[in-house]
């Protein structure tokens, strides 16, 4: 019988804040000591009263608009009680019955679409380590903001499963909600997942996979679980409703609580936090904060390069950025002061230079050990315009043009203008027709061309490379070759 | 308002307490006069009123995103615990 697998995640993203969501102490806690970001607020003295970030408030509106959900103009917080010691409170802030993210949806890359049922603000628990026989407690991450953002059950494939969370990570990170650093746990991934017969009306039970911190994961433990499953039903087994762990070490998953000791969180209304109370001018506000989002990213760069590179250039939200805003500088520079901007006849013109600064950065991201650059400062748009210029103009070869834009991440150079790093490594060719002329005559003035002269005058086209490289030689490379050889055959008739 | 001993133990289980037989029945009889106490409320006829959220009529009490010194440092906040190891809290066994 065939089995069909169905997919709904939910999704943790953390907020880059400056300060958590109830407390004044720094939110970054990436690579800060232990408890060192804590204030009594998120050490539960008692007492100790929640004060909402606004801040939190604007940028869950801006992640609510990139997922093109409606924004629910009042919303609520509630607590959660529960008793684990990475929340010392005994329960959770969060929003249960008003959230602040209403449906939405996102669509994917290869075209489907995956709706989104809600999502809504709430904060995050410390960290446990579990060592030996005891576990130790950080609470740096307690009371940093979340939105959690809960996906209908769209997906039907570990491969979809994968781009959604790579898509999600991509809107997120473009909306710039959140720093999207994976590995320190900026996002993370909880998966519902059941089979059924191919036909069959009713969906089967579900088990949770929590805690996925990569898109590799998601997809190898949807893989496995859809396995796992399946041969539970082959063998005449049921499917038991329960959480499980995901250990990337052996690519498996484990029961961790089942079902059987329900969850009873016992939720009831905040009672420290008066409603949130929004009005559209506050909504419009944060559309026009929104930067470039990946759709329109994605759109304008599938215009200028093909759509694999297009996929690879997405990953780095500033370089996305980055072309978008270069685009925007060169419409602004072709609209040459009046209202409209540039004419039809001038976007293929404009495109073939963003076509080129594309290139260097794909050139660049596919040769693997180059790819760690673009984490570092990007060149600066001037940088970038200046080597187009110089490319057209015929100043620098390709290879040069190279050559000069790795030295934008030189951290030697990167502060220099093109035309500077250019000049310093060399590299710009000479295109002054008189200049070049002299050195013309200068080789063929030289014992060893005589031959190739005669040669190439009795008819023998293939000598006129030799003359050329002879020329290039005594230029030492900065000499356009295609002008040497139009001097060569001027010279040589 | 009548209370059994599974949902003492229930209650138990989500605050990780373990209790003795004669905490368990002696917590029986005081949530049972507690509820009961509590239970005068429904005499009331709240037919048609909304939820309370909260008494004062509030909204938008937020600050802005600053990060200020705090009251105690972790020092202190570490302090008031059982059990330190490398500045964390050292708590038994969980998962």
């Amino acid at each position: 019988m065939k089995y069909i697998p169905t997919i709904g995640i939910e999704c943790h993203v953390q907020l880059c804040t400056k300060t958590k969501l109830f407390s004044e102490v720094d939110n970054d806690a990436r690579q800060k000591s232990p408890n060192s970001c804590v204030s009594p607020v998120d050490y539960a003295l008692p007492g100790m009263l929640p004060r909402l970030n606004q801040d939190a408030i604007k940028l869950a509106v801006r992640a609510g608009l990139a997922l093109n959900a409606k924004i629910n103009l009042e919303s609520r917080f509630d607590r959660k009680h529960y008793f684990y010691p990475d929340l010392p409170k005994g329960y959770q802030i969060t929003q249960l019955y008003h959230p602040i993210i209403g449906e939405g949806y996102i669509e994917l890359p290869s075209g489907g679409k995956v709706r989104i049922e809600h999502a809504h603000l709430e904060e995050d628990a410390g960290k446990l380590s579990h060592e030996g026989n005891y576990s130790l407690v950080d609470l740096n991450r307690a009371g940093t903001p979340l939105v959690e953002i809960v996906s209908m059950p769209d997906m039907h494939s570990s491969t979809e499963a994968r781009e959604y969370t790579k898509e999600l990570w991509r809107v997120m990170t473009y909306a710039g909600v959140t720093y999207g650093d994976l590995y320190n746990g900026n996002m993370r991934f909880d998966v519902n997942i059941s089979i059924a017969p191919e036909g069959s009306t009713e969906l089967g039970k579900r088990t949770e996979i929590k805690n996925l911190n990569s898109f590799r994961s998601v997809e190898r433990a949807v893989e496995y679980e859809i396995k796992r499953q399946t041969k539970l039903l082959e063998k005449g087994e049921k499917v038991i409703q329960e959480t499980r762990g995901w250990s990337d070490a052996t690519g498996e998953t484990t029961a961790q609580r089942s079902k059987e000791a329900a969850q009873d969180y016992r939720y009831m209304p905040e009672p420290d936090i008066p409603p949130i109370r929004l009005t559209e001018r506050d909504i419009i506000e944060q559309k026009g904060k929104s930067g470039f989002s990946v759709f329109i990213t994605r759109t304008f760069l599938r215009e200028i390069v093909p759509e694999d590179i297009v996929e690879v250039l997405l990953d780095y939200p500033k370089l996305g950025w980055k072309l978008m805003s270069i685009n925007s500088d060169y419409a602004e520079q072709y609209r040459g002061g009046d209202e409209k901007g540039p004419s039809r006849e001038q976007i293929p013109e404009i495109y073939s230079k963003l076509k080129k600064i594309a290139n260097w950065f794909s050139s660049v991201l596919l040769a693997e050990e180059n790819a760690s650059l673009l984490n570092d400062e990007l060149p600066s748009s001037q940088q970038l315009i200046d080597l187009v210029e110089m490319t057209e103009k015929n100043e620098l070869s390709s290879t040069a043009a190279k050559e000069v834009f790795l030295k934008f991440f030189d951290p030697e150079m990167h502060y220099k203008d093109t035309r500077t790093i250019a000049k310093e490594l060399g590299v710009i060719q000479e295109n002054d027709l008189s200049a070049l002329e002299a050195i013309v005559d200068t080789v063929l003035a030289k014992p060893e061309t005589t031959k190739a002269q005669a040669d190439f005058k009795a008819g023998q086209e293939k000598v006129l490379g030799f003359l050329v490289g002879q020329v290039m030689k005594e230029s030492r490379g900065k000499a356009n070759p295609s002008s040497v050889q139009e001097i060569l055959r001027k010279k040589l008739s | 308002m009548d209370v059994d001993e599974k949902q003492i133990a229930h209650l138990a289980e989500l605050s990780d307490f373990a209790l003795t037989a004669e905490q368990s029945t002696a917590l029986q009889g005081n949530i049972k006069e507690i509820l009961t106490y509590i239970s005068q409320l429904d005499e009331l006829d709240t037919e048609g009123i909304k939820p309370t959220y909260q008494v004062f009529e509030m909204e938008n009490v937020w600050r802005p995103d600053e990060i200020l010194p705090q009251e105690a440092d972790r020092e202190q906040l570490l302090a008031l615990t059982q059990e330190v190891q490398d500045y964390q809290i050292k708590v038994p066994k969980v998962l």
